[in-house]
């Protein structure tokens, strides 16, 4: 940030050897605002500002969209996709429903003849722990079963997309879906082969041939699984929707106890194995922040303008080629070879005319008669030359341009006795106005 | 407010101790991070707290008034710190960016209380007009260096920039043209348009037809008794001729031929023939003009003439506008009265944009000797030339039409009884000169 070396710095002795009050000199007026006077000319937008912030955080709040959107289908989750209203209702009557975040406590409230209720939603259960769970459970409700979960459980029975709409085909004898009667939007499907039809496998509430929205059976060791295959039926947002409540407690509510089981890390082989936190020095996090801080001031150090922008005006300027580059523009998209030649020869007489020495209004005839004595040309090929011949094609109007620029610098070559050479490209015709 | 590298360094030199302290645990790590933060924020607080302030400063400005374009001039900026603190100040003079600044601009600067300190910036314009500066803005750092406080103070200045007049290597070979014409060289003209100035005793080399028989007569050789002594009058060119130049500042005058704008070329012609004018004991005024007038030089002479023209000059930018041709016999006339020579400087190249040229014309030449001078392209000349392939063809046909259209206006110009002159950038100012020599020699001013 030093100055370049034009730029110098020198003390004024006259100045300094004076005394301070002896010039009374004014402080320059401020162009930039102090900070007060910043915050009394922007009062208006800064309290516009506060009050649209203000009731933006009103609005979230209202609406409690502040808090987060919590666990889908926590059995404590208030939000749309949460499953609070159901378990509320079953605690109400007399259910007691336990959370459970691990395997192993679910499996203990399973053996004491509790109803599990299983959402694995990132398939975190490997198929050991899924028997594991289905082996101890007398009811097992299984929500959104991933393709590993059906492979475990329900060998036989897949996914099959979503449904199309409302479903009210009941389509089986399973007491719970008889009472629901038909089920919400948002359903999904799964269909059953014929080797789990075999087995036992049932479905409930067809959508036409594409498949079922639930479907029931036996697991290997006895207990009763039943796999819903949309969350839509748990979940606060929708479970008011048709049939879907009574669905969800016919379900759930078999049993004096529920088990409420979400899995969790604890429950995935990889658990075992340290996380990124504990491999790494404890230094990392904060330096990270540090850099953070470094590159946010570094940022303001380099990009803090040196006073405002000096602003010019600036003149204008035009290149006065541009008319004549439009104009040979214009004759070439048009194709007026005619109009074009005709500019050269016009042209190319005026000089003929001029290097004679003919009067300026000389008959074009006067000036092919000259042309022809002074080149010793045909009268008559000069005056095709210049006047009759018409250009049939481009190449014609090429051969034209360069003859008609031969024949005036022949005519001013024959003009100087002593420079023999016909043709001097360098030959410097005398620009109008100027004296020799 | 502003901070410096020194601070965003002393931010990242805290790696060392929240490293040190992770050796420890994290939770050390954290706690020497916010203790550094602290520490870092603090001092740069308690910098710009005892930092002076940029605003409690006096400025002065020693400008020269007048540069000619392409020189360099130095602008010397005084900083005079009012407050009571140390003023570690880097200070950016806000120059227009056609003021031709060298350097960076970034002026270290360190002031103590109640002193003041003087900053030189050499300038090199590369614009013609008034270059200006409005305000100067000063970063005054704290002791420490680490963050410092910043304001922009007001502080106006101007520099004029006059146009170069790179013609005046013209002018030395046409004085002596006009001396030769004045008689003061050894060798007598005599021909139309000069005065009688003086009768003087025979030289060998004088003009015998300038010897003036009566004069011989009365002049008895005292030496030798009964012979004459041969007299020969002397004359001397026409003096005190009204010049007025009218150069046209309107849209044609914008346009750039040869990398100079019509306008450029103008000025650069009024400035050589003023200057010749001035020395040949003309009179010379001028008016810049579109469809108002733009700037006027009367009824100066000497040295002050070219000053005050190249003062008006100055200013002057064309405007895009159609120039209003019909009130420029009011304007000479309000000039003067008498008849003069009349110089347009515009551009006659094409017969549509010069009618009001054309049909304002008569009234001028009705009564003064009018001179329409004008740039040609040589650009023009080039492409007429250049004809190997087709598009050169079409570009050539469109240059030769170019230069009909010129010559046709310039026939007109003619026919209502002006003269001429039209030569490419370079050679206008010259070629002008040389036929207001031409003029005066024969006595046509």
């Amino acid at each position: 940030m030093s100055g370049g070396p034009p730029t110098t710095a020198v003390p004024d002795r006259a100045g300094s050897a004076r005394a301070p009050t002896e010039q009374a000199a004014d402080a320059a007026t401020a162009v930039t605002p102090t900070f007060r006077a910043l915050v009394r000319r922007r009062r208006i937008w800064i309290v516009f500002a506060a009050v649209l912030v203000l009731g933006a955080i009103v609005a979230l709040a209202i609406q409690g969209g502040l808090r987060p959107p919590g666990v889908p289908l926590g059995a404590d989750n208030p939000a749309p996709l949460g499953s609070m209203a159901l378990v509320e209702v079953l605690r109400d009557h007399g259910v007691s429903v336990t959370e459970s975040r691990s395997l192993e406590s679910a499996v203990d409230a399973a053996e004491r003849g509790a109803t599990v209720v299983l959402y694995d939603e990132f398939a975190l259960l490997d198929e050991s722990r899924l028997d594991r769970i289905a082996g101890v459970a007398e009811r097992l409700v299984v929500v959104e079963p991933g393709f590993s979960a059906l492979e475990a459980l329900a060998p036989g029975v897949r996914l099959a997309g979503v449904a199309s709409g409302p479903i009210d085909d009941v389509a089986c004898e399973l007491p719970a879906a008889e009472r629901a009667g038909s089920l919400g939007d948002g359903q999904r499907l799964l269909t059953v082969d014929d080797d789990a039809r075999a087995a036992g496998w049932q479905g409930c509430f067809r959508d036409e041939e594409f498949g079922f929205a639930l479907v029931s059976g036996e697991g290997d060791d006895g207990g009763k699984v039943t796999l819903v295959a949309a969350t839509t039926v748990f979940a606060n947002e929708s479970i008011d929707d048709a049939g879907n409540a009574a669905l969800a407690i016919g379900l759930t509510g078999g049993s004096d106890e529920l088990v409420w089981y979400l899995p969790g890390l604890g429950d995935v082989d990889a658990a075992e194995a340290p996380s990124i936190a504990e491999l790494t020095p404890g230094w990392v996090s904060p330096v990270m922040v540090l850099l953070i801080a470094v590159v946010v001031a570094a940022g303001i150090w380099r990009g803090r303008r040196f006073g405002p922008l000096v602003t010019e005006n600036l003149p204008v300027h035009v290149p006065a080629g541009e008319t004549s580059e439009g104009r040979a523009r214009l004759y070439a998209r048009s194709a007026a070879r005619g109009r074009a030649l005709d500019q050269l020869r016009i042209g190319a007489i005026g000089g003929i005319a001029e290097a004679l020495k003919l009067p300026r209004a000389a008959e074009l005839g006067a000036v092919t008669d000259a042309a022809a004595r002074a080149t010793g040309r045909d009268e008559a090929s000069v005056r095709r030359l210049l006047v009759d011949t018409e250009p049939g094609d481009d190449h014609d109007l090429i051969e034209l341009a360069a003859e008609l620029d031969v024949l005036e610098r022949e005519v001013r070559a024959t003009l100087r006795p002593r420079f023999t050479r016909p043709a001097d490209p360098a030959d410097p015709t005398d620009p109008a106005g100027r004296r020799p | 407010m502003t901070i410096t590298g020194r601070f965003a360094l002393l931010l990242a030199l805290g790696v060392v101790p929240v490293v040190a302290a992770g050796l420890a645990g994290a939770a050390e790590a954290w706690v020497a991070l916010a203790g550094w933060l602290t520490l870092a924020l603090g001092a740069g607080v308690l910098d710009v707290s005892l930092a002076a302030s940029p605003r409690r400063v006096a400025l002065g400005r020693e400008l020269p008034d007048r540069v000619r374009l392409g020189e360099s001039v130095t602008a010397e900026l005084t900083v005079r710190n009012l407050g009571t603190r140390m003023l570690r100040a880097t200070v950016r003079d806000g120059w227009e960016p056609s003021a031709g600044l060298a350097g960076a601009n970034r002026t270290p600067l360190r002031v103590p209380p109640g002193e003041r300190r003087r900053m030189t910036l050499q300038l090199t314009p590369w614009r013609r007009g008034d270059r200006r500066v409005a305000q100067v803005t000063v970063r005054s750092a704290g002791p420490l260096g680490l963050w410092s406080r910043q304001a922009t103070l007001a502080a106006p200045g101007r520099i004029r920039v006059l146009p170069p007049f790179h013609s005046r290597v013209h002018l030395p070979s046409r004085l002596t043209r006009l001396r030769e014409l004045d008689g003061r060289t050894p060798l007598l003209i005599r021909g139309q348009g000069t005065e009688f100035d003086s009768i003087r005793e025979y030289v060998r080399g004088d003009d015998v037809r300038s010897i003036d028989w009566r004069a011989t007569a009365r002049h008895v050789d005292p030496e030798v008794p009964g012979s004459m002594r041969i007299m020969v009058r002397t004359w001397r060119p026409e003096r005190d001729r009204r010049i007025v130049i009218v150069a046209d500042t309107s849209r044609t005058a914008a346009a750039r031929i040869a990398d100079e704008p019509r306008l450029d070329t103008a000025f650069e012609a009024s400035l050589l023939l003023a200057a010749l004018a001035s020395h040949a004991g003309d009179r010379v005024d001028f008016l810049a003009w579109d469809r108002r007038l733009r700037g006027r030089v009367h009824g100066a002479s000497g040295p002050d003439l070219l000053a005050r023209m190249v003062d008006v000059m100055a200013g002057i930018d064309a405007e895009l506008i159609e120039a209003d041709w019909s009130s420029v016999p009011g304007q000479v006339r309000r000039v003067t009265s008498r008849h003069a020579l009349v110089v347009l400087l515009t551009a006659a190249d094409s017969p549509g944009s010069s009618r009001g040229l054309l049909s304002m014309l008569p009234q001028l030449t009705a009564r003064h000797t009018v001179i329409v001078a004008s740039v040609t392209d040589p650009a023009l000349v080039e492409a007429g030339a250049a004809r190997g392939d087709l598009e050169e063809v079409y570009r050539a046909a469109a240059a030769e039409r170019g230069l009909i259209d010129a010559a046709r206006v310039a026939a007109a110009i003619r026919r209502l009884g002006a003269l001429t002159v039209s030569a490419p950038p370079h050679e206008l100012p010259p070629a002008l000169a040389d036929r207001y020599l031409d003029l005066k020699a024969s006595g046509q001013l």
